[in-house]
């Protein structure tokens, strides 16, 4: 007689019992945990600011987070100002520039809401919207006509501030790039300032070659992020009569502008100081105002501190002209080369005091106090202050070169969601050209191959 | 005095055929044996609760948010958005740096932990010639290990710098006038290197040291007895005995070259171009600079974790050899 087998159906039914708790069990956690660790993401009110918010800034202290190229401009300045009239303080936090919207993102999305005011990189605006990192302040501002908004200057009002047809902040600096030249090192060596690229060429090389290497003729500022190798060829693209998109939007690469431009950038490099890849915003600066170099396509506070004893070894010995043009060009146009406004983080815990204080430091006195004092690192972002005779007897010979960036139609960044992966791959390319590893034209149709897939 | 408890498990009562003798069937017959009594050195599972939660927390919870990132459309805006699979995989692979970057870090980790570790033996070696106390010199020799790495950075940095560098003159004299090792590929990558081990090789230096004090005097003398000169003495009495320990700092220094970031980002930030973009470094890029895209960083850090487990089971499986061949 066989051995009775055990009863199969109700081991079968516990071991299926067994598996179907466990795989629903399962599932139910990485449900749970995927929903947890998106939550973990959250924190943010970006809700819009309505009209007639009113933030009481007496006695407030605001947390920011800023350029780090701006950090004197509000602990020394707006700082101590903000403290006299309000008995309030400011907690500045400096981020270097190459990191700042990435931060901005993280504080908000991390969950930490740290800070009520973000000093922002415009071309960084879809980002910080998509990241809910910035509040909408389109009633806000439409609904207080104390902040003067006729008064920013047209040029950079919209593109520092408006997205998809919301505002969320106001035009912080005003930042355009200008061509500052050593005037003694010209005159040494007979070179005359360059009204076109090819002429910066041929200085650039006389005063390299002519000193041999004492002196450099140039400086090109040619570090792989976008707010530094982005503008030198941006400064370039413009000069040439290009742009980064046409007016549809799409992207414009691989036209003879932008090609010249990167060209450009190559064919100078040999005369420059060693070597543009090497060059970020401090080392350009340092070896301009050292007498290091003899020419500088920079923001254009520079000259502020061109006249400080304290930082410059050139004063009352440079010059400043509008950007050279190039090719057919011949009509001279500047860029909105990074660019800063002020609004109010969506972590904020107190976004009507917040938002006061945007108001308060973008109004004319203050950007006046800021664009007026050296080392401040902020340029006008009002056509009182830009238009001011005040303002010109700070700036001094740069004035003429400002107000024709500021006051014409300089060429804008892209600003939409994903805006910065387009330009950190733009720069990538163009890194890689100014190393020797790809001519110009190959450097540029990558980069438009990648522009293409991400807008089309 | 021996306790009832390891009396019992020391002397188990003779068992009928068939039945395990006490103390090999389970472990509960120990505590049967003795009720109310635990074994000496029996330790409760509980005692591990809070490592394993602690592990947990540190460990299992990143690790899912990681590989959750890695398979998700996720941006550092929005992470988590929806499934992709394998599309972050496949961006990564595709992307300027990616793939470049491993073999970097692999070529950058293999020679300087290499570089590191020979400098660190040999100067060991020597520093235990003087006697056995690490002493002064050994003391400024490990300046750079207690210096931070971003510090280190900046020092090269200026030291290297093409205008006006330290460095400037010592080139000019050495007959390189105008070298600027920093503004090309190699040379860029070559300093890194540099750098690297001379902030490393003190760590071999102080651990191989220490692994010296532990060769038997006696050892020496009877090699010496037999008419072993140093060399012989070295191959034969002292490498057996120290191979083990020098394997676990190779192990370590490539450990600590796999995650190279703070120099990179001080002295080169990955250029001139992509030439010393490592995997660390372009794990940063691609999260939190320029294109913040968290999922593909994810997927990069995946695909790196897995190789650098590859290359240490490598050096683990050489070491257990080594152990085995000395023990």
């Amino acid at each position: 007689m066989p051995t009775p087998l055990p009863s199969r159906p109700s081991t079968s039914r516990a071991l299926l019992s067994r598996r179907r708790l466990l795989s629903t069990a399962l599932g139910a956690g990485t449900l749970a945990a995927t929903g947890s660790l998106a939550a973990c993401g959250g924190g943010a009110d970006a809700s819009a600011l309505p009209s007639g918010s009113a933030g009481d800034l007496k006695g407030a202290t605001i947390k920011l987070m800023v350029n780090q190229p701006h950090r004197l401009a509000f602990t020394d300045l707006l700082g101590p100002a903000f403290a006299q009239e309000f008995g309030g303080k400011l907690e500045v936090t400096a981020i270097p520039y190459d990191q700042l919207t990435s931060k901005q993102i993280l504080d908000v999305q991390g969950g930490a809401g740290e800070f009520d005011v973000f000093d922002y990189f415009y071309f960084g605006l879809g980002d910080l919207v998509d990241a809910e990192a910035l509040v909408d302040l389109t009633d806000w501002i439409a609904g207080d006509p104390g902040i003067g908004t006729g008064d920013f200057l047209p040029s950079i009002y919209d593109h520092y501030t408006l997205l998809d047809g919301k505002r969320y902040g106001l035009p912080f600096d005003g930042d355009t790039h200008v061509l500052y030249y050593n005037a003694e090192v010209f005159e040494r060596y007979g070179v005359e300032p360059p009204t076109t690229w090819d002429e910066y060429d041929a200085a650039a090389a006389k005063i390299t070659q002519d000193s041999g290497g004492s002196v450099y003729g140039a400086i090109v500022e040619g570090q792989q992020v976008p707010v530094i190798l982005g503008c030198s060829f941006v400064n370039r693209l413009a000069g040439y009569g290009g742009s980064l998109l046409d007016g549809d939007g799409r992207p414009t690469l691989t036209s003879d502008a932008a090609v010249a431009a990167l060209q450009h950038l190559v064919d100078v490099s040999p005369a420059a100081l060693p070597t543009p890849l090497q060059t970020g915003f401090d080392q350009a600066n340092g070896a301009f105002l050292s007498g290091q170099g003899a020419m500088l396509d920079t923001w254009t506070d520079l000259g502020l501190k061109a006249q400080d004893p304290a930082s410059s070894k050139i004063v009352d010995k440079w010059g400043v002209v509008p950007l050279p043009v190039g090719g057919s060009n011949t009509e001279h146009r500047t860029a909105l080369e990074a660019g800063f406004g002020l609004g109010v983080s969506g972590g904020s815990q107190q976004k009507e005091v917040a938002a006061a204080f945007v108001k308060w430091a973008t109004a004319e006195r203050q950007n006046f106090t800021l664009a007026s004092t050296a080392g401040s690192g902020i340029d006008p972002a009002r056509s009182s202050v830009l238009s001011s005779p005040e303002y010109a007897a700070a700036a001094g010979i740069a004035t003429d070169a400002i107000r024709e960036g500021l006051e014409g139609s300089p060429l804008a960044w892209p600003k939409t969601v994903g805006a910065v992966k387009l330009m950190q791959d733009l720069v990538d390319q163009l890194a890689l050209a100014l190393q020797g590893e790809q001519d110009a034209p190959t450097a540029l149709a990558k980069a438009q191959e990648t522009w293409e897939e991400e807008i089309g | 005095m021996t306790s009832p408890a390891t009396a019992a498990t020391a002397a188990p009562s003779p068992a009928p055929p068939g039945v395990p003798p006490q103390g090999t069937r389970g472990r509960g017959a120990g505590r049967r044996a003795v009720p109310g009594r635990r074994r000496p050195g029996h330790v409760s599972s509980w005692l591990a609760a809070p490592s394993l939660a602690g592990l947990a927390l540190m460990l299992v919870y990143p690790t899912v948010f990681v590989v959750l990132l890695a398979v998700t459309k996720s941006s550092l805006a929005r992470p988590l958005q929806r499934w992709t699979g394998t599309d972050n995989l496949v961006d990564a692979w595709e992307s300027l740096a990616f793939a470049g970057s491993l073999v970097r870090s692999v070529v950058f980790a293999v020679v300087a932990a290499l570089l590191a570790t020979a400098l660190g033996l040999a100067l060991a070696l020597l520093l235990h010639a003087r006697g056995t106390r690490f002493g002064l010199v050994g003391t400024v020799l490990l300046l750079p290990l207690v210096t931070p790495p971003v510090m280190v950075g900046v020092a090269w940095k200026l030291m290297l710098a093409p205008v006006g560098g330290a460095f400037t003159g010592v080139f000019d004299a050495l007959g390189f006038p105008g070298a600027n090792p920093l503004g090309d590929g190699v040379g860029a990558f070559s300093a890194l290197v540099v750098m690297h081990v001379w902030q490393w090789t003190p760590l071999v230096t102080l651990l191989v040291f220490a692994a010296l004090l532990g060769v038997e005097h006696e050892l020496r003398e009877a090699a010496a007895l037999d008419g072993a000169g140093p060399v012989r003495t070295f191959t034969s009495v002292v490498w057996p005995v120290v191979l083990p320990n020098v394997l676990s700092v190779l192990l370590l220094e490539l450990v600590i070259g796999l995650k190279v970031f703070d120099l990179v980002t001080v002295v080169t930030q990955g250029g001139p171009g992509v030439s010393t973009i490592v995997t660390s470094f372009e794990i940063f890029r691609t999260g939190m600079r320029g294109s913040y895209e968290i999922g593909t960083a994810a997927a990069e850090t995946l695909v790196f974790g897995l190789l650098v487990g590859l290359l240490t089971t490598a050096v683990t499986l050489l070491r257990a050899r080594a152990v085995r061949a000395e023990g």
